[in-house]
């Protein structure tokens, strides 16, 4: 295995981290299967080109001939996408969460309206701004550094560093802030929050918002490297939901350690010349079944020493 | 001065009905007991105060305010709500966050403002309380036995204070030693203007810990049998 091949996985697992613990955080705290996420992933796409577009030029008159300005313009960049997904998580919050919540069989009812929510804004996406793809403004060129001897692309080195950064910023939170307490306490025992007067409303909301915020940034950061397009949700949905399984649904380690695994595996089976591209995907759900067949709580089950 | 007062409460999950028309006045000050059989519906009679079960009806006044009333669906909904009006329960099983620790537990049970302030000094009385928890703060509680769950359940509910203490089953799978530890800890909470209304099996424990006691039969009260001395 050479360099740029772990690059290329550690970016690959960088993204699907982004998704999966998105994913994984929803399901296990609020009880929400949120097939709308690809919806997120593509809307902040989206809306990271109109406002990217917008505001771009304003920057680069501001600081222009400034060194760091590449970063400058990723960081409005990354701050539209994670603004613009926390705004749609806020949305999926009103019309997939809010009035269903307490119903009975929530998990399929919520399940089926994100779904609903996915397809209707993948359409008013192609209706708005047609099929073509599009390329959000590529800030770094196609430069590369050199860090200790292994070549790394500018927008490679950005994505694990923000993924890096987010999801350490999001870990924090969970584990130190008082919300985060009440939404870990929820993840575990819903009863138990009830109980305690932690408020499956009031509590809801913030993690609609954040995971929304790491889906919008997964979306910026992937289309350094793939066009934008309406549809461009579908694959971090799949993948995302198959590694927040494969990590243990709830289990934030799980999903990291299930997206490293996953990533490495995507770039490990491209690079193999019999195998290839094309036999990503099977070899992914293979590895993946494989795994749930033997251990199906997944790898947060390996690392939880708790009895339920 | 009447502090709980339910009136014609009957309430089950699914078809199945479970409590039948009960009524019940519970007195500021009062320690209150209900002893019945398994399956004769004290839990159930506790989660429908807290609208944790499937369906109600009937009327529950709490210090004046109706939190009763007729449902059938949403459960938990309006929980997070009753217990802020204060009412804290200990559920039967716990109910514990199997993955935090001990003091996490704590926290988490100082919803109010004062005590999330003072949640430090609420600790400590806790672990006055329950002197065994005091080495345990820093333990996934998911890692705890029985005895040491349950006080941990207890000492949640007992973070901030309330006006109605529910605690359910307080014996319930502990060693007789450490059962009437937690029966001692809660003859000792403070309940002020209050009351607490403990579920119980097993009656010869709760000798001599409570002003009153009331039987449970068939999702039916049973006959008032006040203060009661045994053996």
């Amino acid at each position: 295995m050479d360099a740029a091949l772990i690059v290329y996985a550690l970016n690959l697992s960088a993204i699907y981290a982004l998704m999966a613990i998105g994913i994984s955080l929803l399901w296990s705290s609020i009880g929400m299967l949120n097939m709308a996420h690809g919806a997120t992933f593509a809307v902040a796409g989206y809306g990271t080109l109109v406002l990217g577009n917008a505001l771009l030029p304003l920057v680069e008159a501001v600081f222009d001939g400034w060194a760091i300005l590449p970063l400058l313009k990723m960081t409005v960049l990354l701050l539209s996408g994670v603004t613009v997904g926390a705004l749609f998580g806020g949305l999926i919050y009103l019309l997939g969460f809010l009035p269903i919540h307490d119903k009975a069989n929530f998990p399929v009812r919520g399940m089926i309206v994100t779904l609903a929510i996915n397809l209707a804004t993948v359409q008013a996406l192609l209706w708005w701004f047609g099929p073509r793809q599009q390329a959000l403004p590529n800030v770094f060129g196609f430069g590369r550094l050199n860090l200790f001897g292994i070549p790394l692309r500018y927008d490679q080195a950005m994505t694990i560093g923000a993924t890096v950064v987010l999801l350490g910023v999001v870990l924090a939170w969970l584990r130190l802030s008082r919300k985060g307490l009440e939404i870990r306490a929820m993840m575990q025992n819903a009863e138990g929050a009830a109980l305690s007067g932690i408020s499956v409303r009031r509590t809801a909301l913030p993690v609609v918002a954040v995971t929304g915020a790491m889906a919008g940034a997964a979306a910026v950061l992937l289309s350094q490297t793939v066009y934008v397009s309406p549809g461009a949700g579908a694959m971090p949905l799949i993948k995302g939901m198959i590694i927040a399984l494969l990590g243990g649904l709830g289990s934030v380690p799980g999903a990291a350690i299930a997206a490293l695994l996953v990533g490495t595996l995507e770039a490990v089976t491209g690079a193999i010349p019999f195998l290839g591209q094309r036999m990503v995907l099977v070899v992914q759900f293979g590895f993946i079944i494989t795994v749930l067949i033997i251990r199906p709580r997944g790898i947060g089950g390996l690392l939880s020493e708790t009895r339920k | 001065m009447t502090l709980l007062k339910i009136t014609d409460l009957s309430a089950g999950y699914g078809p199945l009905r479970v409590l039948h028309e009960i009524n019940l006045t519970v007195e500021r000050g009062e320690r209150l007991a209900i002893v019945g059989l398994n399956g004769h519906g004290k839990t159930t009679l506790f989660r429908a105060i807290t609208h944790l079960v499937g369906w109600q009806r009937g009327s529950i006044l709490f210090d004046g305010v109706e939190i009763g009333g007729q449902r059938s669906l949403g459960e938990g909904r309006k929980t997070p709500g009753i217990v802020r009006l204060g009412v804290a329960m200990t559920p039967q099983g716990d109910a514990i966050f199997p993955g935090l620790t001990v003091r996490q537990h704590l926290d988490c049970g100082a919803w109010s403002k004062q005590a999330w302030r003072e949640r430090a000094k609420r600790r400590e009385a806790i672990f006055d309380l329950f002197p065994p928890l005091r080495k345990l703060e820093n333990t996934t509680v998911g890692t705890l036995s029985g005895g040491e769950r349950r006080m941990v359940s207890v000492g949640r509910a007992l973070m901030t204070e309330a006006r109605l203490y529910l605690i359910d089953e307080p014996s319930l799978g502990l060693a007789p030693v450490i059962s009437q530890r937690v029966i001692a800890a809660l003859r000792e909470i403070d309940v002020k203007d209050g009351a607490i209304i403990i579920a119980e099996q097993n009656v010869t424990l709760l000798d001599g810990q409570v002003d009153r006691m009331i039987g449970m039969h068939a999702g039916r009260l049973r006959g008032d049998v006040g203060h009661v001395e045994l053996g």
